[in-house]
């Protein structure tokens, strides 16, 4: 299974230069694996040393945040979307 | 054979360059390159051909080093960035200086970030590695950040010996290694301590910004929280140089190759702005003894805006450019090692770093 994934214009240049790519996996929890996988300088944007999801970076299974499902091995289908956001942090 | 001289303009929403042939009268700019990130350090490195290096950051993503080998069209994203450990408990979130190692070590590169830390490249920045005889000194409990964070913001190198280093954080102070890293001793002997709240005695000395002297490497000058300092014996003690200097807060501090130091006071610590609305550089043209104010040219209009620590610079060119960019965006320099000041037309995003790159044409 693919599923579409788009990032913020500002970090284009960590993904071959693209916001909208696919990443393959069976889950979602494979999805994301394979995100930090397949584009490590990806990574270091969206996760801290501690390999925490940054405060202000968002990362949306469809329509809910991934910080609040209760797991991540949810089978994928076709269409899904993974979206990674900056949270609106004032401003 | 011509010079060609790039005044590399980091902003927190990008980086500029502006161009000029040696007699630095006509600007051509390029840029924004890097348009959104958070750009605090820069530097031009033409030791294996010409190569920027950018330290960029932003709130939300992190700090991470680009480099350019074609002027700023185009960037690569350094993978193994600096970054701390996840077991050291420290977090990397801007990365405050980049510079040349010694001219013996072609290949090195050094960046101090924040949270305070000193990372090294003997690859020419493809890899780098945390400096832990630092951060593992045992006043590392006590180092409390400054307004500013707790940043690392400048590295000097003895050009006559590789292994010996200075470091100077905000609200910590200076530390000197003479063993290439492997040990730090703190030089914080004659400046003021400030308060905070840390049970170390020896550290939390609010340094804005340190030079060293281009002839001789015992003899360094610091723009303090509160003062102006030097040393003459490689930083074991200060002493302080305020002759003349109508404030004693400010943040940068440049010296030309011909030792003429300049400094850009501000109000007080609690009113950051230029004095009394007047944007003055000052001058030292006898390594402290007195300061003046320094040429002509600058606005006679009221200016409240101010001079962050990284954003004053010199080339090395003779007489010596002087560049300084303001938190308001505006970019002032001088050809004449400060006589005659100008603007170089242009409003920037507020300006974060200046320096500067000569490069034979």
């Amino acid at each position: 299974m693919e599923i579409t994934v788009t990032v913020p214009a500002l970090l284009r240049d960590c993904v071959g230069g693209h916001t909208t790519f696919t990443i393959a996996g069976a889950t979602l929890d494979q999805a994301l694996r394979q995100l930090r996988a397949t584009y490590p300088l990806l990574r270091v944007h969206l996760f801290d040393e501690a390999e925490q999801l940054r405060p202000h970076v968002l990362i949306f299974y469809n329509a809910e945040s991934i910080a609040w499902l209760e797991r991540l091995d949810i089978p994928l289908q076709p269409g899904d979307r993974l979206d990674v956001l900056q949270a609106v942090s004032g401003g | 054979m011509a010079n060609q001289v790039i005044v590399l303009v980091g902003t927190t929403k990008g980086a500029f360059f502006f161009h000029a042939d040696e007699r630095r009268r006509e600007w051509r700019m390029t840029g924004p390159h890097l348009g959104g990130w958070e750009v605090y350090s820069l530097l031009g490195d033409n030791r294996h051909g010409p190569r920027i290096y950018a330290g960029t950051g932003h709130f939300v993503y992190g700090a991470t080093v680009r480099v350019s080998e074609d002027f700023g069209t185009s960037w690569t994203q350094v993978e193994a960035s600096p970054s701390y450990s996840k077991e050291s408990g420290f977090a990397l979130k801007r990365i405050w200086q980049i510079v040349p190692g010694h001219s013996s070590e072609p290949d090195t590169l050094y960046a101090g970030v924040e949270e305070a830390g000193l990372f090294v490249s003997r690859d020419r920045g493809t890899s780098w590695q945390e400096v832990t005889g630092l951060t593992q000194h045992p006043t590392r409990p006590g180092w409390a950040p400054g307004n500013g964070g707790l940043c690392l913001h400048t590295i000097l190198i003895d050009p006559h010996n590789p292994r010996r280093m200075w470091v100077a954080m905000s609200a910590v102070g200076v530390f000197r290694t003479d063993d290439g890293g492997d040990s730090w001793k703190v030089c914080n002997l004659g400046l003021p301590e400030v308060p905070t709240g840390e049970p170390y005695p020896e550290i939390g000395r609010c340094v804005h910004k340190m030079v060293l002297d281009p002839q001789d490497s015992n003899t360094m000058y610091l723009q303090f929280h509160w003062g102006v300092f030097k040393s003459t014996d490689g930083a074991d003690s200060w002493q302080p140089i305020e002759q003349g200097v109508p404030s004693t807060f400010g943040f940068p501090m440049a010296v030309t190759r011909a030792g003429e130091l300049f400094v850009i006071p501000m109000q007080s610590d609690g009113e950051r702005y230029m004095k009394e609305g007047h944007l003055r550089v000052y001058r030292s043209q006898n390594r402290g003894a007195s300061w003046e104010i320094s040429g002509s040219g600058l606005p006679e209009y009221p200016v409240y805006s101010g001079v962050l620590r990284d954003a004053l610079a010199v080339d090395a060119l003779e007489p010596a450019g002087v560049y300084f960019g303001t938190g308001m965006g505006e970019l002032f320099y001088s050809r004449d090692s400060g006589e005659r000041w100008e603007q170089i037309p242009a409003q920037l995003p507020r300006i974060t770093s200046v320096k500067t790159w000569v490069l034979e044409a």
